[in-house]
């Protein structure tokens, strides 16, 4: 248990899955069609559906990922990315099911299929969202070192007179 | 300055380090501020976008990048040629050419080109299916399929027939979909 309680196990996990989910957002929001088009080849969404989450996903992934690179608002960034890492993996089993040997969409220009690997890969994603979810100890982050150098280093006295 | 002094000790705990207080109520509003902002700047950038979803003009245009994309990816990565969904329906009427489906039996038994063989693009890759038994003549005009859209699967029977010397092959990138789409023949 004291490998769960440690500092850079968090930050590890959090800068992994941030830089993943950034990693996947940049594409998809230079090219939301492309989005749209993966979208698309699920055959399960109408044309509003398919052409909302082409637009907002991927801001909603890349502020995620990028709160849990700085380390601020962790459980809400943690949570969003499960919920999505959910969606994800039912749309790959639901596709499966159906036969359909597609493109998962996940990243723009890497061919990554719906199948069971990305789905394992993607379990993997969601234990460790939820480990930071759950056992959130922000004590290493960008943000928290930044408002060290300013707020610890600076002598107030001087602010002060 | 006690304001001053107060601030200054609220940043100081803060950056500290001190495990975070959980509360729900707390992370749901950081998630819906997230959400806020994700709309606001996705549905600025991705105007035309979301109108064209609204206006039900999407799909076509997603259908109509698609078909670009698989003919240029056809040609220039495969090497293969592709035919037009008119031309394929003229030799489907003059019996000139053999339609191979590239899907799944299981795509195929529900609905596939009538009179099309089922050549499965794993088991045909995988060498459980001879060409040679079900196709003698090897300048006959043949044309894969699969599903239309970003299938690739009738880029790769069309190639390892090509490769195998078949010197007619050609790839019907509209796929069944298409086909059906269009009205013409289909066994179901």
């Amino acid at each position: 248990m004291k490998f769960l309680n440690n500092d850079y196990t968090h930050l590890t996990l959090r800068l992994f899955i941030g830089v993943i989910f950034v990693y996947s957002a940049v594409p998809h929001i230079l090219n939301s069609m492309g989005l749209a088009s993966s979208i698309y080849n699920y055959r399960l969404f109408p044309s509003s559906i398919i052409g909302m989450s082409a637009a907002f996903i991927p801001w909603i992934t890349l502020m995620s990922g990028l709160a849990l690179i700085l380390g601020v608002k962790v459980r809400a960034a943690s949570l969003i990315i499960s919920a999505s890492l959910v969606i994800f993996i039912s749309l790959a089993v639901i596709s499966m099911i159906r036969g359909l040997d597609i493109d998962c969409g996940c990243f723009i220009g890497i061919v990554r299929k719906a199948n069971w690997l990305a789905v394992s890969e993607d379990l993997l994603l969601l234990l460790g969202s939820l480990f930071t979810f759950f056992f959130d100890r922000t004590r290493i982050s960008l943000v928290l070192l930044i408002k060290k150098l300013v707020f610890h280093n600076k002598n107030y006295k001087g602010a002060l007179s | 300055m006690l304001k001053l002094q107060q601030t200054a000790t609220d940043h100081t705990s803060e950056s500290s380090g001190r495990e975070p207080t959980f509360s729900w109520r707390h992370v749901i509003k950081d998630c819906l501020y997230f959400v806020a902002i994700a709309i606001l700047l996705g549905g600025l950038l991705n105007y035309s976008l979301l109108s064209n979803a609204f206006n039900s003009t999407l799909i076509p245009r997603i259908q109509q990048n698609q078909l670009v994309n698989l003919r240029s990816k056809a040609k220039q990565l495969y090497g293969i040629s592709v035919i037009e969904l008119l031309s394929a329906k003229q030799l489907y009427d003059e019996k000139t050419a053999i339609f191979l489906d590239a899907r799944t039996a299981q795509e195929y038994e529900i609905g596939h080109i009538s009179g099309a063989i089922s050549v499965p693009d794993r088991e045909f890759l995988m060498g459980e299916i001879d060409p040679g038994k079900i196709l003698p003549n090897k300048e006959t005009v043949l044309i894969t399929y699969c599903d239309g859209g970003e299938c690739e699967l009738a880029l790769d029977v069309a190639k390892g027939l090509s490769e195998s010397g078949y010197s007619n092959v050609f790839v019907l990138v509209e796929g069944y979909p298409g086909w059906e789409a269009a009205g013409y023949p289909v066994d179901k």
